[in-house]
């Protein structure tokens, strides 16, 4: 039984490393120019539009002045990231951007998984498309309405949870002002909004498992936990690794109009995250190169964090994303 | 960006040429200029006198401002405008939702035209840095030769001051038009008269929530709806009938920020008690203002404390599709505890606009766009531009404006220019808009009455560089500390912590440099 194995993944054929001559390789070059050329807006779009930008980061290194642009602003060394980090607020937003993203890893991330599985147990296609498309639609909502259905529902002002809650004699509760409700509240909104477009993926790595492997295992007496365990989820071990890795790193970004709109007076102890201090602090206030700054350490610790798992998989012995 | 620059320099050197072949043809009056030293010898005709009965050829100008409509205005009014005016303009429309974004990408690209609006108070705050390092013109010295825009009202010049030195033209609004509006039906129904003081107000809340005002046996009103908001909600307007000074007062010879005022606190106390009497929305802290609104529009509450009186209008609109035998009023005379009346008044524009020097080459070019300026403040212009065109657009009943009932038309034809228009109708001459619902003939009445109490912000017109730089931010602080304070989680003791936390972390530097621009 253990003896199942995920299915052959696809080996890159090895690549000669040196051509003999340039003349075979220009040829070779020349037998795939509409490949070659088919690549040119591929790259194009990563030069322009990802890495000049990039140029821009030098900006968190001056006091930028629009008018004076990059070239005549003063620079100004490691202040904004002396700033930053002894910002007394710090280590308070940095720690709720962590707990958020744990939360995300933890609690949200395995989500999508079970519920494909479950998706995947559904007998007839006519129910396992109706399923599939009822959970994934919420992803098609703004964060803007999913905040607001959800303050419909809980506010202390007539929502009807609160109304059951005191129709069935219980104390209200103060939901959206409260700081303890805000990171419950935060990553169910998360799970009702994606977890059904997280599905995607996966359903379709099940769908590329050999039928042959179930009947075998049938054949052995497996029952549907056992085919589940045994077979599907090795199948898929891959693919969940992937989508891991990429999750980690966009580690610090949790989704800025998601945490801003539920962000507010009451519950910005817990709420404030990194995206939201950019945009007070940075944005509304014209600070380009501090809020620069910000973003650069964001990117470099979500680059740590992906070669650092990275790294872990490998050794593991499992594929990493490069 | 070379290529940028470069089209740039092109298009300004055609429009340099064109206007010294514009300033060669009148140059038989350059006895008008003042400082002829000043100006670049081939312009030393001064657009002021206009004697001359030689056609101008049309000056160009490129105006960019934001637009509160969705879809760019037809040129009808552009148009007339450009015949009355002898310009030709080339209005440039952007989304009031992004026009931040635009406006500091084309100023980080040097590519702002000759006029440019801003979008509120905040923009221009954040352009202070960049006026100060000498990018837009300064226009204060040259207004007294234009004999509309001297016009414009001192006390708000004063307001927009930089340094002490004018750059701007403002868009005026009323100073403090800030009240209630409230449901006189239910306050008839049991027996309510208008709050004379803060007590009754807290009264006539309580009894909004208790009393059963919509008479359908359940308790489900609520005296006050706010919103998360202390500036435009309501805590700000009531604030300032406990007697708080506007954002700063002087405190022992000082200016002290209104938050060490005991005012303030009680301004809190008040909310706070409201709050746990149930007789406002209990999660004002997170509730917008559409929330808000709608609250109130639906017939749940009875007090819309803050915003603008002149709002009446759209809110009565919305509740008596709601609730056909509502009415409503407003009411802005509350006195304090001492029995006196104070308003808080804001600085009396709503927007400015800026010239900027990379695309005004000289002064001259810069007098002809305000010689436009100036026609805009003449009755015919500004009416154009606020209301349209008579017959098409609005009617004149009574000596004022009554707009044609065709709300599309207006909000596609006219809104965008409507926006623009500089001064307010006691100085440029346009007609006032003629009301017909009670609450709005009041209110218009209140908002005069409002000024004579009003208090102003004596750091309207000073600078303070951590201000600038912070103030956001550190607002920020005080903001949650009075919501918690309101919502029972700060004492007093721990409020006055958090304004020591606010003045250790910058405050106490705004402070400093408020009262050293003050004694200047």
């Amino acid at each position: 039984m253990q003896e199942v194995t995920a299915p052959p993944r696809v080996v890159p054929e090895p690549q000669p490393k040196k051509y003999k001559s340039s003349s075979e390789l220009k040829k070779r070059l020349w037998r795939n120019k509409l490949l070659y050329v088919m690549l040119i807006p591929g790259v194009l779009y990563f030069i322009i539009f990802k890495y000049l930008p990039m140029y821009g980061l030098i900006i968190s290194f001056q006091d930028y002045k629009p008018y004076q642009g990059i070239t005549g602003s003063e620079w100004v060394g490691m202040k904004h990231f002396s700033r930053l980090f002894t910002e007394p607020d710090f280590l308070n937003i940095l720690a709720n951007t962590l707990i958020l993203f744990g939360m995300n890893i933890l609690i949200y991330f395995p989500i999508p998984i079970i519920l494909a599985l479950m998706l995947n147990e559904l007998r007839g296609t006519f129910f396992k498309r109706f399923f599939q498309t009822l959970v994934y639609l919420p992803h098609f909502m703004s964060w803007v309405i999913v905040v607001s259905i959800s303050f419909v529902m809980v506010t202390m002002d007539g929502g009807i949870i609160n109304e059951l809650l005191a129709y069935f004699g219980f104390a209200k509760i103060n939901f959206l002002l409260s700081p303890g409700w805000f990171r419950p509240m935060y990553i169910l909104q998360v799970i009702w909004r994606e977890a059904g477009w997280g599905t995607i993926i996966y359903l379709a790595s099940i769908a590329a498992i050999d039928p042959g492997l179930y009947e075998a295992s049938r054949m052995d007496g497996a029952g549907r936990l056992r085919q589940v365990w045994h077979i599907t989820l090795p199948a898929i071990r891959g693919v969940i690794i992937t989508l891991f890795i990429l999750k980690i790193g966009s580690v610090l970004d949790l989704g800025f109009e998601h945490v801003y709109l539920l962000l507010n007076s009451m519950n910005r102890e817990v709420a404030e995250i990194i995206d939201t201090y950019v945009y007070t602090a940075g944005l509304r206030q014209g600070q380009f190169s501090y809020s620069t700054a910000i973003g650069f350490f964001k990117s470099i610790v979500g680059l740590i964090m992906v070669m650092t798992v990275n790294k872990v998989s490998k050794k593991i012995g499992e594929e990493g994303v490069y | 960006m070379t290529k940028k620059s470069f089209t740039l320099l092109l298009s300004s050197l055609l429009t340099l040429s064109m206007l010294s072949a514009c300033g060669g043809n009148n140059n038989k009056e350059a006895a008008a200029t003042k400082d002829p030293g000043a100006s670049t010898g081939t312009n030393t005709t001064a657009t002021t006198d206009s004697a001359t009965a030689e056609p101008e050829k049309p000056t160009e100008i490129k105006i960019m401002l934001p637009l509160n409509t969705t879809d760019t205005p037809p040129d009808t009014i552009k148009n007339e405008v450009e015949k009355l005016t002898n310009t030709k303009l080339t209005y440039q429309f952007f989304p009031a939702d992004t026009y931040e974004e635009k406006l500091n990408s084309s100023f980080a690209t040097g590519s702002l035209p000759q006029v440019t609006y801003l979008k509120n108070q905040t923009t221009f705050l954040q352009m202070k840095e960049a006026i100060k390092d000498g990018q837009f013109w300064e226009i204060g010295p040259l207004l007294s030769e234009f004999p509309n825009l001297n016009k414009l009202k001192p006390e708000i010049l004063n307001n927009t001051k930089v340094d002490g030195k004018l750059y701007t033209l403002y868009i005026g609004r009323p100073l403090a038009r800030q009240g209630i509006i409230y449901r006189k039906d239910w306050a008839d129904k049991l027996g309510l008269k208008a709050p004379a003081n803060t007590e009754e107000l807290f009264a006539m809340a309580k009894a909004f929530t208790e009393q059963d005002p919509d008479g359908n046996g359940k308790k489900d009103t609520i005296g006050v709806v706010d919103r998360n908001e202390l500036v435009y909600g309501a805590f700000k307007t009531v604030s300032s009938w406990f007697g708080t000074p506007n954002n700063w007062a002087e405190k022992d010879g000082q200016l002290a920020p209104e938050f060490t005022f005991p005012q303030y606190i009680d301004t809190m106390d008040f909310f706070k008690k409201l709050r746990e009497g149930g007789y406002m929305n209990q999660d004002f802290a997170a509730t917008s203002k559409t929330d808000a609104v709608n609250m109130f529009t639906s017939g749940k509450a009875g007090l819309y404390i803050g915003g603008s009186m002149q709002d009446i209008d759209s809110l009565n609109k919305d509740l008596i599709k709601n609730v056909p035998d509502a009415v409503l009023d407003t009411h802005s005379m509350v006195a304090g505890a001492d029995g006196k009346f104070a308003q808080w008044m804001i600085p009396g524009y709503n927007n400015v606009v800026l010239f900027p020097k990379s695309a005004v080459k000289d002064e001259a070019e810069l007098k002809k766009i305000l010689k436009f300026f100036d026609y805009m403040m003449t009755p015919e212009v500004s009416n154009l531009m606020y209301w349209g065109i008579e017959g098409t657009h609005y009617t004149v009943v009574d000596g004022k404006a009554k707009a044609t009932d065709n709300k599309e038309l207006i909000e596609r034809e006219v809104k965008g220019f409507k926006d623009s228009v500089i001064g307010e109708y006691e100085t440029n001459g346009m007609y006032q808009s003629l009301n017909v619902l009670p609450g709005r003939i009041h209110a218009e009445e209140l908002v005069l009455e409002n000024v004579k109490y009003g208090v102003a912000d004596p750091t309207a017109a000073l600078d303070s560089a951590t201000y600038t730089s912070k103030g956001v931010e550190l607002q920020q602080i005080i903001a949650d500390a009075t919501y918690k304070y309101m919502y029972g989680q700060l004492d007093k003791a721990g409020f006055e912590k958090e304004v020591e936390n606010w003045k250790s972390r910058g405050g106490a530097k705004i402070i400093e440099e408020y009262n050293a621009a003050y004694k200047k």
